[in-house]
């Protein structure tokens, strides 16, 4: 403990003296919060659509308007083929509506009527949009149209509930599953410089000169930065539940209990980066690269694990984001499920047990291994 | 001006020594960014695949395991579970054993048998809000067409026919790896460039630089062409690895790409200067390129388009390089766009550049003092 | 008390044997002095001793204990000083001391530390803001917290001047128990000659050992005879004056400092510093650490602005042009300031490249200065894993390569063998009689005896400028060494009453 305390201090020192550590620990997650926020909903998107009527009348026209009144969509009327391929490949429009010149034809005779629809599939999300867009909104218009007594109905229908987010509330997810992000970020950069830089700067020589054994070094590192990844933790968690008012229906302790494994995890993959490379350039470039960007991508939170090749599946299985946003999303949207909690907490501690024996395994008691 | 462009070269023969020949340096910078694209082109997507199903049959008739066949004989679902209670059934949903719920009730059949339409229930797992209401579309989809099977009904209708140009299959492999190469150039570029310098300054080998006849400019341009060389060569690295392994279709010019990929990396280098030159150290400089890269890389617009921001954020948007980049690179690779509209997107960058590069060179001298 | 006993130690990194089959016996609660050729083994030599590196054959033992195998029980009882001191330069020097003395486990009572060291009035600064011998002596201060029972410093006085090394001799014997024993590595054969014995090293073996005055009676022979042992100088024409080109120039003074002044907050780090040196004039600007050398030296080349004065190169206002005034100058800063990362003919290429020396012409250049710097056999390895006299070297060649007429050399020969800074000075006189100007600091005082004119730098001032001769008359001294000491006393009690 005498070892250990004077050399948590001096890292502590260092923390608070370099700015850049501020920055990290709270400026980013803060701009990064107000932008998931408002400038990120993935529930609704608001479209632009050209319409070219082939069939022009009453009828078509109530279908028109009908796409008109919807809040997400704006329409532009286009004339000609030309016209509309010009639009699309300019990105003026997402898509355009092409009603056939048989359209209430057919309805009127009891058949099913064309809509062709034509998307920009360069922009695959909002494609996406703008198909469910219009199946609501032709059927919407069905019902309400001359046809609606001649429409079909199916005798079987499905009763869809959502449940922990009835609504589908994309900022229920989204705001929890960035506190996930962004502690990534947070635990795996600040730590990937630390070791790294007491190589190049030559005081790791006199350290390791002095009674300062591995074990020290290695939790004279993890103690520090684990506060402030914490620190920042809670600082996420009171901007997502008291600024941006996002449910949390789960106990408060338990989060910051996994968190905390959490944060151990991420601790423990920057400082394996910053111990083996020794050199600070190099610890950038790859916790960029592997640490952080994989870690996101593999974690679940913006791709279905389920539907990636069994192999990263399997891969995913090590990272422990993976863990963290499955646990943190379910303990905001469902509240506390113990088998998650423990199954998720069992794993995060295994991971980072091996990460933390990997870092001390690393950090050399002599200038040599 | 002869000495000049020797003095120039000479520095970045210098620069190219010290990040390319050194091996371990050169293995992160070209390895990081493709182990990243492999990562992400396997991984990236929106479909659901293998969704686990949990099933509460409370009917138990022929029609109720009909219509559970027709789940199984779907590609989207991979493991059934059946349940005896309603309360084993949440459970399952709960820890998330399973990505859906189906529950047929009692009388299902005999409503069917009866063409009485009835209802099923399908749960799906708000916490996973992405997926959510995708998983469930299937299920819809499943029931609509059990349903046609067992009362075909004819009737008006409207169908939609649907033709995504550009991405007819709107793979999202296509459109997410096209973004990818922007922002792994843009992240080695903003890396590379701003790490230079501050290692300079850090080891103290920059103020040799300064009393040299480098001039300002000139220590400016050397530091900027090396990455500038180095993101071009692993851009062009990118578009053939995403173009031959994973087949995403490239329809415009190679020259445009390279084109509007220096453009955009020139206003991002003056990025990377500017951090460079208002920072000491490496960690320092790693952590802000961090912090800008975060807000950029969000909203560029492919997460949530544009359109969707708060006015004011639309305008700030203006600002990101990244969102011109983006657009241009995903025009020539899907949409094949021509040089006009390749130009529009650059006429902001080039702003940007012009500014960020002033800004960059006016603290740079500002520094040097 | 028990012995340092080394038994044919051995120790290769890659082919390079850097110690071989050495034997050598260090007697308990005395000073021994360690010296030998840059290169020679010395810093790998002490690493082995403390544990810092393992050995590949042979058996060391350090108070009984074997390092190779209980580093552990051997750090609590050491005090050791790396050559890269290192400090964390981003604490302040209370926080330093503080973190040592802490991991010693011993009260913070830095009373006497901080007096011997005159780091009191610092104690709340960044150790990075320290001047580089201010550095050197909280580094030696680190490691002699605690009393340690054995002491290893590495060049514990490179780029200190005589006056702090006198204290930091002092401060050694006084803070340290009788039966302590220190192996002390230097480069000032003056030191060396005042410790109990002395080892010499060259090429990974031990070539002398014994009493220093069983060698010699006084420093100055001591120096010739270390000499002799390590091969000899024989007196020699320079061979980078010999076909050096200076550029010509009309006017009185080929490097002018008008009035500098360099304030940080209320501190004045430079109050008024003005001189000229004329062409081919080899001048000394000496003083204690911190009295504002390389502050001057690096606003007179633009790296620093003045907050008010400027200076010339050939006639060239820094301030006004600082890109042509310095295309005239050769600089070797203090701290090394090349590539680590670069070979040492990488970094030697890209210095004539930016120097604007054409394609054709360079790699000879570079090849001859490597050869005339003895750089040839690690022409090829990173410059950051040379010894430091080598890194010298190097930064010297640098400074040389583009033929500059104006040299300014901030302490050459800090942390060199002294064969080589014989050969550094042949050099140096050489390019003088050539024209170059040159200005340079020292804190070797032998060396002051070279310059034509010396300016005496304290507390930000010239307290004295004129020949070494003119110097020793007005100080009343006859060694530089005595008059530097003199002249800093008499500034300091004419200064008595309005302390620093």
């Amino acid at each position: 403990m005498k070892t250990l305390i004077p050399l948590i201090k001096k890292e502590i020192l260092q923390i608070v003296r370099d700015p850049s550590t501020i920055i990290i620990a709270f400026i980013l997650p803060f701009i990064s919060m107000l932008i998931y926020m408002y400038g990120i909903s993935l529930d609704s998107v608001h479209v632009t659509i050209g319409i070219k009527n082939d069939n022009p009348n009453m009828d078509t026209a109530s279908l028109v308007s009908t796409f008109d009144k919807n809040q997400y969509i704006s329409t532009v009327i286009i004339d000609n083929e030309k016209k509309m391929a010009s639009a699309i490949l300019r990105g003026n429009v997402h898509g355009c509506v092409v009603i056939p010149n048989d359209f209430c034809t057919r309805l009127s005779r009891g058949e099913a009527a064309d809509l062709q629809l034509v998307t920009d599939g360069a922009e695959t999300n909002t494609a996406n949009y703008i198909y469910s867009y219009t199946i609501s909104i032709a059927n919407q218009w069905l019902a309400t149209s001359p046809y609606a007594g001649k429409a079909k109905t199916n005798i079987i229908t499905a009763d869809i509930r959502n449940w922990y987010n009835p609504t589908l509330d994309s900022h229920h997810f989204i705001l929890p599953g960035s506190i996930a992000v962004t502690m990534t970020f947070i635990g795996i950069l600040l730590t990937a410089l630390v070791v790294a830089r007491e190589w190049e700067r030559g005081t790791m020589e006199s350290l390791l000169s002095t009674r300062v054994k591995a074990i020290h070094i290695v939790l004279a590192k993890y103690i520090p930065y684990y506060f402030v990844a914490m620190v920042s933790m809670i600082f996420n968690f009171v901007m997502t539940v008291f600024v941006f008012d996002i449910p949390f229906r789960g106990n408060f302790l338990i989060l910051f209990f996994v968190s905390s494994l959490f944060v151990f995890d991420l601790l423990g993959v920057g400082l394996t980066i910053s111990t083996y490379y020794k050199n600070q350039f190099l610890a950038s470039m790859l916790s960029m690269g592997i640490g952080f960007m994989p870690a996101l991508m593999l974690s679940g939170l913006l791709f279905p694990i389920n539907s990636m090749p069994e192999i990263f599946q399997w891969l995913t299985y090590l990272l422990p984001p993976r863990y963290f946003s499955t646990f943190i999303l379910s303990e905001f949207l469902a509240g506390t499920v113990p088998e998650l909690v423990i199954f998720n907490s069992i794993f995060l501690t295994v991971i980072g047990g091996l990460l933390f024996g990997l870092v001390y395994y690393l950090t050399p008691s002599r200038l040599e291994k | 001006m002869i000495a000049s462009l020797r003095r120039i070269l000479a520095l970045i023969k210098k620069e190219f020594i010290m990040i390319w020949l050194d091996p371990k340096s050169r293995g992160v910078i070209i390895a990081t960014p493709l182990l990243q694209l492999f990562i992400f082109a396997n991984t990236v997507t929106m479909e659901v695949k293998n969704i686990d199903l949990a099933i509460l049959d409370l009917d138990r008739t022929v029609e109720s395991r009909e219509l559970i066949s027709h789940f199984e004989g779907s590609d989207h679902f991979r493991e059934f579970s059946y349940f005896e209670n309603e309360q084993s059934f949440r459970d399952a949903i709960d820890i998330q054993a399973v990505q859906l719920g189906l529950k047929i009730k009692d009388g299902f059949g005999r409503d069917v048998q009866a063409k009485i339409p009835t209802e099923v229930l399908i749960v799906a797992d708000g916490r996973s809000t992405n997926t959510a209401a995708l998983a469930a579309g299937y299920a819809n989809l499943i029931i609509a067409n059990y349903s046609a099977t067992v009362s075909p009904v004819t009737g008006s209708a409207v169908n939609i026919v649907v033709r995504n140009w550009f991405n007819p299959n709107l793979e999202y492999q296509w459109f997410i790896l096209t973004i990818i190469v922007c922002m792994l150039s843009v992240v080695m570029t903003l890396i590379l460039t701003s790490l230079s310098i501050a290692r300079e300054r850090e080891l103290g080998t920059f103020d040799q630089l300064v009393v040299s006849p480098l001039s300002s400019a000139e220590i400016l341009i050397g530091k900027t062409i090396p990455p500038l060389i180095i993101a071009l060569g692993i851009t062009v690295l990118m578009t053939g690895a995403v173009t031959t392994i994973y087949t995403v279709p490239f329809h415009g010019s190679l020259l445009l790409l390279l084109f509007s990929t220096l453009i955009a990396l020139t206003s991002i280098i003056g990025v990377g200067l500017f951090i460079s030159s208002i920072c000491k150290t490496q960690q320092q400089a790693m952590l802000s390129v961090m912090t800008f890269m975060a807000p950029i890389t969000l909203t560029a617009g492919y997460i949530s388009p544009i359109e969707d921001m708060p006015v004011f954020l639309q305008y700030l948007t203006y600002a990101n390089p990244m969102r011109w980049y983006v657009a241009s690179t995903k025009g020539l690779f899907l949409k094949g766009i021509a040089y006009d509209m390749v130009l529009q997107n650059c006429y902001p960058l080039i702003i940007i550049a012009i500014i960020t590069l002033t800004l960059a060179a006016w603290t740079f001298t500002l520094k040097r003092e | 008390m028990e012995k340092i006993v080394i038994e044919h130690l051995t120790k290769k990194f890659g082919d390079t044997i850097a110690i071989d089959d050495l034997n050598l016996t260090i007697e308990p609660g005395k000073i021994t002095g360690l010296i030998g050729a840059d290169g020679a083994g010395k810093t790998t030599l002490l690493r082995l001793i403390i544990g810092l590196i393992r050995a590949d054959a042979g058996h060391i033992s350090v108070l009984g204990i074997n390092p190779d195998q209980d580093k552990d029980k051997l750090t609590p009882l050491i005090g050791y000083m790396p050559q890269k001191f290192g400090l964390y330069e981003d604490l302040t020097v209370l926080e330093n001391l503080t973190l040592h003395a802490d991991l010693k486990d011993v009260p913070h009572d830095f009373g006497e530390m901080l007096k011997f060291t005159t780091l009191a009035p610092f104690q709340d600064r960044m150790a990075g803001a320290l001047s580089g011998g201010m550095k050197q002596k909280l580094g030696l201060a680190c490691a002699l917290l605690g009393k340690p029972k054995f002491l290893v410093l590495d060049e514990p006085s490179v780029g200190v001047d005589p006056i702090s090394r006198r204290d930091l001799m002092r401060m050694v014997r006084a803070l340290i128990n009788p039966e302590t024993t220190i192996i002390w590595s230097t480069a000032y054969l003056d030191e060396a000659h005042s410790f109990d014995t002395a080892v010499v090293l060259d090429k990974g073996k031990v070539i002398y050992q014994g009493a220093p005055h069983s060698l010699a009676p006084t420093s100055q022979k001591f120096e010739s005879k270390v000499i002799e042992l390590m091969g000899g100088y024989i007196p020699h024409p320079s061979e980078v004056a010999a076909n050096y080109q200076v550029e010509p120039f009309a006017g009185d003074y080929v490097v002018e400092a008008d009035n500098l002044v360099k304030k940080y907050g209320n501190f004045y780090a430079i109050k008024d510093n003005t001189f000229q040196i004329k062409r081919g004039e080899i001048f000394g600007l000496l003083g204690p650490n911190g009295a504002g050398k390389s502050t001057s030296f690096k606003i007179m080349c633009g790296l620093a602005k003045p907050t008010s004065g400027t200076s010339r190169i050939m006639g060239v206002d820094i301030l006004e042009e600082p890109e042509r005034a310095r295309s005239h100058l050769g600089y070797m800063a203090q701290k090394f300031s090349l590539y680590g990362a670069l070979t040492v003919r990488q970094n030697l290429d890209f210095f004539a490249a930016i120097y604007g020396i054409d394609r054709n012409t360079r790699s000879q250049r570079v090849s001859e200065i490597i050869r005339i710097f003895e750089l040839e056999n690690v022409a090829d390895q990173t410059a950051e894993e040379l010894p430091l006299g080598f890194k010298q070297r190097l930064s010297m060649a640098a400074a040389l390569i583009h033929n500059p007429s104006v040299l300014f050399l901030d302490e050459p020969t800090s942390g060199v063998d002294v064969l080589s800074r014989r050969e550094f000075w042949n050099h140096i006189i050489g390019l003088a009689k050539k024209g170059v100007t040159i200005l340079v600091t020292t804190h070797f005082m032998d060396e002051a005896e070279y310059c034509d004119r010396i300016s005496l730098f304290y507390h930000g001032e010239t307290i004295a400028i004129g020949t070494p001769a003119e110097l020793k008359a007005q100080a009343g001294a006859a060694t530089m060494e005595e008059a530097f000491i003199n002249l800093i006393k008499a500034s300091d009690n004419e200064n008595s009453d309005s302390p620093h």
